[in-house]
């Protein structure tokens, strides 16, 4: 169990269980976690398939709930809150971003960004500055009326991200958010959400098992089995300027 | 691929199960039209046949001038081949014969000159025939006393009384007056009968009047007087020698049990009947004819089986093309299910002949499951829906049962559909390309383009179809409404499109998420109107089935309305008497009419043959209550009706029950003169009966007139004077006579009559006294100058004084008739024609044309051009007020009323028909008969019965093909939905933008099919209305939308669909969670 010894953290985890299943064939997807994230760093979860990964992520961001343990997001007790209290979480608190990008086939690219913002009932005119805003962001400015299917990958978790970033999250969970974009394609996106935590000062936490994702990480966590791997945990290395490079 | 489709059925069975539901309706609803049109179709016109009419099943052969000898063997002969040709049922016959003249003793009748005549008749089952008021029935004499004792005969009442015959009495019938005379016999008379009305009298010699002064035998220019039957047994008859003048053989087939092909093979043989006949009799007689309206009664009944037939094939064509379109979408939503299925197996190398294989496969088991299901369900719904009205009420109520029409159909309905099946299931994956689907794009173009052109067709087609009866239009019927509602819903889905595009446009403004997300699915994913054309065209073919039942519906109530006319028609089958009016007012309690019902002739046309052009004269001052049919431009009867009646009503002088009417006469000048009254006496129905008196020599002293009151309040309303020269002795009559001076006289005379009405002063009663008018009657009426009448009360009544002056030049048979009456001289009589006559005249309003009723010639004017006539349907008719009419044959001399019927409004007793019937005065017809007969009856109570199992049918599609589209939709779009919980949104909201999305699509179908099956409705229902005999409807169908009815059915198939989309959402909604998101990241 570790925490950011200076920062207030933005994220805690205390002692989360989570078993699927019943019996015999019932699986432990995870065990005991428990760690902190400070707010406004970049925090790479790490772990081969199956380790409980998304199963975390998922119970962070509301989506599913532990058999035990707490979660708390800026305060708030994600694993007290009901239907009502979770959806708005996700609003206002925490915000993901999805492997497959997640994006609604039938939004254009500004839509897709403005939803969030829809849901928090922006105002239009805002709404529009602020996905201009966005899209200029993630370098998208030129494609804002394109369909999700009219983009390419790393265009399309672009979008995903500056959709995250829409509703001005605290903490954005991006669940392999590179994995099926090609090397190049997820540097740059890994390297928009080292960007985005500069810049919009927003807590990442993304799960991933790619070295150099990693490397970009201002921390890593490993999961092995369900467990946090206490060896693995720590900062990561080969920080440059706060930002890691290999 | 067996075990590949094995493991897949265990898989996917609810999919599968969806499937068979679909396929299963179309051959079911097949299944059930084929029952309508054959087990049904046959049973409903055997049920037709023996509902029919006596009239319309009797065949009766005529023959005349039989010769003693031969009359009995003929008329066995006779009976002989009727029964045979309407073998095989069994017949009964009836026969009706008369001898030829016979003198009659001066002793018995005349005493004036003119010869006398009688004849003997015989009617089998005459107690059904007439009633016996005094006596008994004629016996049979028997062999061994035939030539010695006289014949034992009845006559009728009016016979008796001319002749003063008595029960007992004897009577000398001399020998025939033929070439060939049979030797005179005597008769006694057993009985004194009164002839029962629509019991065939109308075909005696006489017309069962029982006497004619003015009887025409052919022998001789000079009319005879002629009177009688003496009614004896038929075996006296046929046996005793006479020859027979007129013999008539009546056989009534025993149809309580018709089959089909013992229909057919009667409507083979009748036509051959007449010349079997003619064979059989050989020479033995004159003259012989069968006839019979039973081949024309089959020829209907089968016309509007035909047009039934089309009409519920009509639906189940409809039904086709519906259950195709559900297992189209069923289909693509299958093969969209099963797109990664295919593609894996494609990549393994399985041939594309090898998925046709395992798809043909799956949907051969399909069919064979769905035809095997449909087969029994079929039979089932049949016999149930036979056992609903109207179908029941019309004696179809069947067993469920199996044919092997319905097995055809139901089979070949389950391998078409699963035809369909198969080829979506092998068809190249949707378009990528640009390019291809712009090919795409267009051939749906293409194939919209050509159902709108094919539909388009068949309107037309439709539109031009001929009025009369005709097969032609069949092929027309049966497809243009799936032609019409496909086409339609097609393009209609076209417009729905940009319809939600334009709430897209709007939802791009608003602030929120769900309701835009909901507006932006409906109007962007061409999934979301996958089931469009379906959703579409089962709202339409809905609407539509409701929209043509109250089409047709309304159609025949139209029909019904003008066939008869009004609510209650009595045709009477003799002439009314006086009192008459009242009974049947008793009998039905409603508003009551003499009405003039007839063929009349304008100018000189006569009309074509059978055809003539009609008179319909009715009171019209109370037209609303008594004319039915249907009017156009929102007017009423009571707008016609007052533009035809005259402006008061002729209230005459009340002649109290039983008043000894006296007439005083004076005549100046040389020559003696006489008068023979005629009063014409009104009752309080309108009814007016005239009452001739005996002639009344103008000497200056009082006669007596007959006894004309015989009822309670009679009004006298004209008086007509016709003046012969020359006494007559009081009590002989004259009927008949011409009024016409014998000898040429000259100078002029002047006379002065004087009619008294003893009792009630004319002021008297709550009717005003009208103004009485004298004229001088046509053809001559030159020959009276100065006619005039005066209405003066005195201590000993009312008394009516008419004075003229005589020209006694002129030709002798120059009529001199002074006629007064309690109105003026109604010049042309204003009439309303038909839209027929009006063409076939060229008559228009203002038009002045001239009818002839009776002999009479009475001008009329038009005053307007009614589409038709009640009573008489697409006829060349006239309509007029019915005292107008009477009063201008009354100045022209001639105070017959001419009432052929009673017509009754708004009756107010339930079983005022019954009780009208009990009257026995003649036919009675009722608009709510007519109705049930043209609605419910055998023949038609199929085509409401499938326009009813259309609407169900409908409701099913929808429902099934909704669900399955939701639920393929939403299984298809479950990470899409976990991922909108992932942005945020919760359960709820999610479930609104899915509901949202999906009633934002139903919605603007369900209008669109709506919109279609009004459209349909307002196009071609009226056009796929016929009548009975397959003709165009009079009056022309007029479009129904029965709004309540239709709102109903929208808003039960809205909340259907809505009910299963909130089902299937809310479960996808609490599916769609974090383990979809697993799954896929």
């Amino acid at each position: 169990m570790s925490a950011g010894p200076t920062v207030r953290p933005l994220l805690t985890v205390r002692g989360v269980h989570r078993r699927f299943g019943t019996g015999p064939t019932a699986v432990q997807a995870l065990r005991d976690v428990s760690f902190d994230v400070a707010a406004g760093t970049m925090v790479a979860l790490v772990g081969r398939s199956g380790s409980g990964k998304t199963t975390l992520l998922n119970i962070i961001g509301g989506l599913d709930r532990p058999d035990a343990g707490t979660v708390l997001v800026d305060g708030t007790d994600v694993t007290a809150l009901d239907e009502d209290g979770l959806s708005r979480l996700r609003r206002e608190k925490v915000a993901y971003v999805f492997q497959t990008f997640g994006l609604i086939p039938v939004l254009s690219a500004a839509e897709n960004v403005g939803a969030p913002l829809r849901l928090a009932r922006t105002p239009p005119e805002e709404r529009e500055r602020r996905v201009e805003l966005l899209l200029e962001l993630v370098g998208l400015a030129d494609h804002a009326q394109q369909r999700p299917g009219e983009l390419s990958g790393g265009q399309q978790q672009r979008v995903a991200i500056a959709r995250a970033l829409a509703a001005s999250p605290r903490l954005l969970i991006a669940d392999e958010p590179t994995g099926q974009l090609d090397a190049e394609t997820g540097l740059s996106v890994m390297a928009l959400l080292r960007g985005v935590v500069e810049s919009e000062g927003v807590t990442v936490l993304v799960s991933t098992h790619d070295p150099v994702m990693i490397a970009l990480a201002d921390r890593a966590i490993r999961i092995v089995d369900g467990q946090v791997d206490g060896r693995f945990e720590g900062q990561v290395d080969g920080q440059v300027d706060g930002r890691a490079t290999s | 691929m067996l075990r590949l489709l094995a493991l897949r059925a265990r898989a996917q069975w609810p999919l599968l199960a969806a499937l068979l539901t679909v396929v299963m309706v179309g051959p079911t609803l097949l299944g059930i039209c084929a029952l309508l049109v054959t087990r049904t179709a046959e049973q409903a016109l055997e049920a037709a046949v023996s509902r029919a009419a006596p009239d319309d099943v009797d065949v009766t052969a005529y023959t005349m001038t039989v010769r003693g000898p031969d009359a009995r063997s003929v008329a066995d002969d006779t009976r002989g081949v009727l029964t045979s040709a309407l073998a095989p049922f069994a017949a009964t016959t009836a026969a009706r014969a008369s001898s030829v003249m016979r003198s009659l003793p001066a002793t018995r009748a005349g005493g004036d000159g003119v010869p006398a005549e009688t004849y003997l008749s015989s009617v089998e089952d005459l107690p059904a025939r007439a009633q016996l008021t005094i006596g008994r029935w004629p016996r049979a004499t028997a062999d061994a006393a035939k030539h010695a004792a006289p014949l034992e005969a009845v006559v009728l009442q009016p016979t008796a009384q001319v002749l003063g015959l008595t029960l007992g009495s004897r009577v000398h019938l001399g020998s025939e007056l033929s070439s060939d005379p049979a030797p005179a016999v005597d008769v006694t008379v057993v009985g004194v009968v009164r002839p029962l009305p629509g019991t065939g009298w109308d075909r005696d010699p006489l017309t069962a009047a029982g006497y004619d002064l003015a009887y025409q035998d052919g022998r001789s220019v000079r009319p005879v007087h002629a009177y009688g039957p003496f009614v004896v047994d038929l075996a006296d008859l046929l046996t005793g020698g006479s020859t027979i003048d007129q013999l008539e053989i009546i056989a009534h087939p025993d149809l309580s049990a018709p089959t089909r092909r013992g229909l057919d093979t009667v409507a083979e043989a009748m036509p051959g009947a007449d010349r079997r006949l003619a064979r059989t009799l050989g020479d033995r007689v004159r003259i012989e004819r069968v006839a019979s309206r039973l081949p024309l009664t089959l020829l209907a009944a089968n016309d509007q089986q035909r047009v039934t037939a089309a009409a519920v094939l009509a639906v189940a064509v409809l039904g086709s093309v519906l259950t195709a379109t559900a297992l189209a979408l069923a289909g693509r939503l299958t093969a969209g299910v099963r797109a990664d299925e295919t593609a894996l197996l494609s990549a393994l190398g399985v041939s594309r002949g090898q998925l046709a294989a395992a798809a043909t496969v799956e949907a051969g088991t399909l069919a064979v499951l769905a035809a095997a299901l449909a087969i029994p369900a079929s039979s089932a719904l049949h016999a149930g829906l036979t056992h609903l009205p109207p179908m029941a009420g019309a004696g179809l109520a069947v067993q469920p049962g199996v044919t092997g029409v319905q097995v055809l159909a139901v089979a070949g309905g389950a391998l078409a559909l699963a035809a369909v099946l198969v080829v979506l299931a092998v068809r190249p994956a949707p378009a990528v390309s640009d390019r291809r689907r712009r090919r795409e794009l267009l051939a749906r173009s293409g194939a919209d383009l050509l159902l709108v052109a094919f539909a388009a067709a068949g309107w037309w087609q439709l539109h031009s179809q001929p009025t009369g009866s005709s097969s032609r239009a069949d092929a027309v019927l049966v497809l243009a409404p799936a032609l019409l509602l496909t086409a339609g819903s097609a393009l209609a889905l076209r417009l729905v499109l940009p319809a939600l595009r334009g709430a897209d446009r709007l939802a791009r403004r608003a602030r929120g998420l769900v309701l835009p997300l909901a507006a932006f699915e409906a109007a962007r994913r061409p999934q979301a109107v996958a089931a469009g054309l379906l959703i579409g065209l089962t709202c339409a073919a809905g609407t539509f089935g409701i929209g043509f039942d109250a089409t047709w519906q309304r159609s025949q109530h139209d029909q019904a309305d003008l066939s008869v006319g009004t609510d209650l028609a009595l045709t009477l089958t003799t002439p009314p008497v006086t009192g008459q009016g009242a009974a049947v007012s008793a009998a039905t309690g409603g508003a009551v009419s003499p009405v003039t019902d007839r063929g009349i002739a304008v100018g000189q046309w006569l009309g074509s043959a059978g055809d003539p052009p009609r008179l319909v004269a009715v009171d019209t001052s109370r037209a609303e209550d008594l004319l039915r049919g249907r009017l156009n431009g929102g007017r009423s009867w009571t707008d016609v009706g007052a533009a035809l009646a005259p402006p008061t009503r002729a209230t005459g002088v009340a002649v109290p029950v039983g008043a000894a009417l006296t007439l005083t006469g004076t005549a100046t000048g040389a020559s003696p003169l006489t008068v023979t009254p005629r009063l014409l006496l009104q009752d309080a129905t309108g009814l007016r009966t005239p009452c001739t008196g005996a002639p009344v020599p103008l000497d200056g002293r009082a006669h007596p007139l007959p006894a004309c009151a015989t009822a309670e309040g009679l009004r006298l309303v004209a008086v007509s004077l016709p003046v012969t020269a020359g006494v007559t002795a009081p009590g002989n009559v004259s009927i008949g006579s011409p009024y016409t001076f014998d000898e040429p006289l000259a100078g002029d005379s002047r006379v002065a009559v004087t009619l008294t009405v003893p009792g009630a002063p004319a002021s008297a009663g709550t009717a005003p006294r009208s103004p009485w008018t004298a004229t001088s009657a046509a053809p001559a009426p030159g020959q009276l100058v100065d006619p005039a009448v005066a209405l003066t009360s005195t201590p000993a009544g009312t008394q009516l004084r008419m004075t003229t002056t005589v020209k006694l030049e002129g030709p002798p048979d120059a009529a001199r008739n002074l006629v007064a009456t309690a109105f003026p001289a109604p010049g042309p009589v204003p009439a309303a024609v038909s839209a027929r006559f009006a063409d076939e005249v060229g008559a228009q309003r203002g038009s002045r044309l001239s009818l002839t009723v009776g002999t009479t010639p009475v001008p009329i004017s038009v005053t307007e051009v009614l589409p038709t006539v009640p009573s008489a349907p697409g006829a060349a008719a006239v309509l007029t007020d019915l005292d107008t009419l009477s009063r201008a044959l009354v100045v022209s001399g001639n105070l017959e009323f001419p009432v052929d019927a009673w017509w009754v409004g708004h009756p107010a007793q339930g079983d005022a028909a019954v009780r009208v019937t009990a009257l026995h005065l003649g036919t009675v017809t009722t608009r709510a008969a007519e109705t049930a007969r043209l609605t419910g009856g055998p023949l038609r109570a199929g085509l409401p019965a499938a326009l009813r199992l259309l609407v169900p049918a409908s409701a099913l599609l929808l429902l099934a093909g909704v669900v399955l589209h939701v639920t393929c939709d939403l299984q298809i779009r479950a990470l899409e939905v976990a991922r909108l919980r992932g942005l945020g949104m919760s359960r709820r909201e999610i479930r609104t933008v899915l509901l949202g999305q999906h009633v934002g699509v139903l919605l603007p179908l369900h209008a669109a099919g709506a919109a279609v099956g009004a459209f349909a409705t307002g196009i071609i229902a009226p056009l796929l209305v016929r009548s009975d005999i397959g003709a165009a409807p009079v009056p022309a169908a007029l479009a129904s939308w029965p709004w309540a009815p239709e709102a109903a059915l929208l808003a039960l198939l809205l909340a259907g669909c809505t009910l299963a989309v909130a089902a299937v959402v809310t479960v996808q909604a609490r599916r769609a969670d974090v383990a979809h998101l697993r799954v896929a990241s």
